[in-house]
């Protein structure tokens, strides 16, 4: 697995659980679901490339996932939903604002993926119709 | 149609103390001429848990990697990237209660001086009163009040804040202006992305067609002409 790879799937995974803090908002659950069938796939999208990654980049996604760990209000989750995939993408000189379909192979991504969560809003990005 | 200061209650007079704070002027104007790039920092930090600089460089390299040193353009770069840093966490340094009045007020006053640049009449905090219409409670967070070409806007820091009692505020504004045949431009300013922010349109039935909406990537058209 490249470098890219293996730092989106680690953004990808704390997005996930972002997302699942974030939809104990009750009266917000369609607007966090909406935001993680939006941005994530945009998000796995940046492993995309063969280049090298910028200077940096490691370690700043890295620390954007250490900071999005930190929360525990559900509030500010919902916040960091919409401001986290800009963050990775601005430290990797990528785009999340493009529309996304989820890569092939989606679900065969490796035994190392967490595994999906039927109660969460995400289980959706993984059927094969998407 | 005509403008009006809002009545002041209790929380509205509490509020303005921070709009009159000079951290939001200061946080503000170096908002209004950041870059994109800038401005998405300046938001992670003030939405941020810690207030450790070193690790809101470590987490933007683009505005203050290795290279952005000296005094030629990189350096200026990255002192502009710095004083808004500095003053992002001064905003962050206020604490949970205060931090969330400080970020709105200052979309407003970003709002404020951006279509200030175009030289109209900027006011804030005003009631729009039309005849014959109940006036509205809430005031409009920044007005242009040009007799040719009014304009009203509300502010909102996150894609979050945007709700049908504000699309259809903002709507009925335009129409009872129209009943009096004056063309109002009605606008949403929110300091987010503007992906966020249709996302969350989408899902409202309110009318807002007429509406136009301004988001973090494209808040620099405030001062680029009438809308």
């Amino acid at each position: 697995m490249t470098d890219s790879a293996d730092l989106i799937e680690r953004a990808s995974a704390a997005y996930r659980a972002l997302a699942d803090l974030a939809e104990t908002v009750e009266d917000e659950w369609q607007y966090v679901t909406d935001l993680g069938d939006a941005y994530l796939p945009s998000i796995e999208a940046l492993a995309g490339g063969t280049a090298p990654l910028p200077a940096g980049a490691v370690a700043a996604v890295d620390e954007a996932i250490a900071e999005i760990g930190l929360i525990t209000d559900p509030h500010k989750a919902i916040d960091w939903l919409s401001t986290f995939p800009h963050v990775v993408a601005l430290a990797l000189g990528g785009d999340v604002d493009e529309e996304t379909e989820p890569a092939e192979g989606a679900d065969d991504a490796g035994p190392e993926l967490p595994a999906p969560d039927e109660g969460s809003p995400f289980r959706v990005l993984r059927r094969p119709d998407r | 149609m005509r403008f009006q200061d809002a009545a002041r209650d209790a929380r509205a007079v509490v509020y303005a103390g921070i709009q009159a704070d000079p951290l939001v002027a200061r946080v503000a104007t170096l908002l209004a001429d950041a870059t994109p790039a800038e401005r998405w920092m300046a938001r992670a930090v003030m939405n941020g848990e810690r207030t450790d600089p070193e690790v809101w460089r470590r987490i933007f390299p683009s505005l203050f990697g290795e290279g952005l040193v000296g005094e030629g353009p990189a350096g200026e770069t990255r002192g502009r990237a710095e004083r808004l840093l500095a003053a992002s966490l001064d905003v962050a340094n206020r604490g949970e209660q205060a931090r969330s009045q400080y970020r709105g007020a200052v979309v407003e006053e970003l709002t404020a001086q951006l279509l200030a640049r175009r030289g109209g009449p900027v006011r804030r905090e005003r009631r729009v009163l039309f005849d014959g219409v109940p006036a509205e409670i809430h005031p409009y967070d920044v007005t242009v009040e040009s007799p040719a070409g009014p304009e009203v806007y509300d502010c909102k820091w996150g894609a979050r804040g945007i709700n049908a009692d504000v699309l259809n505020q903002l709507d009925d504004a335009r129409a009872h202006a129209a009943d009096e045949e004056i063309e109002l431009a009605v606008a949403l300013v929110v300091f987010d992305a503007r992906r966020s922010a249709e996302i969350r349109l989408d899902r409202s039935t309110a009318r807002r067609d007429r509406t136009r909406l301004v988001a973090l990537e494209t808040i620099d058209e405030l001062g680029e002409g009438h809308p």
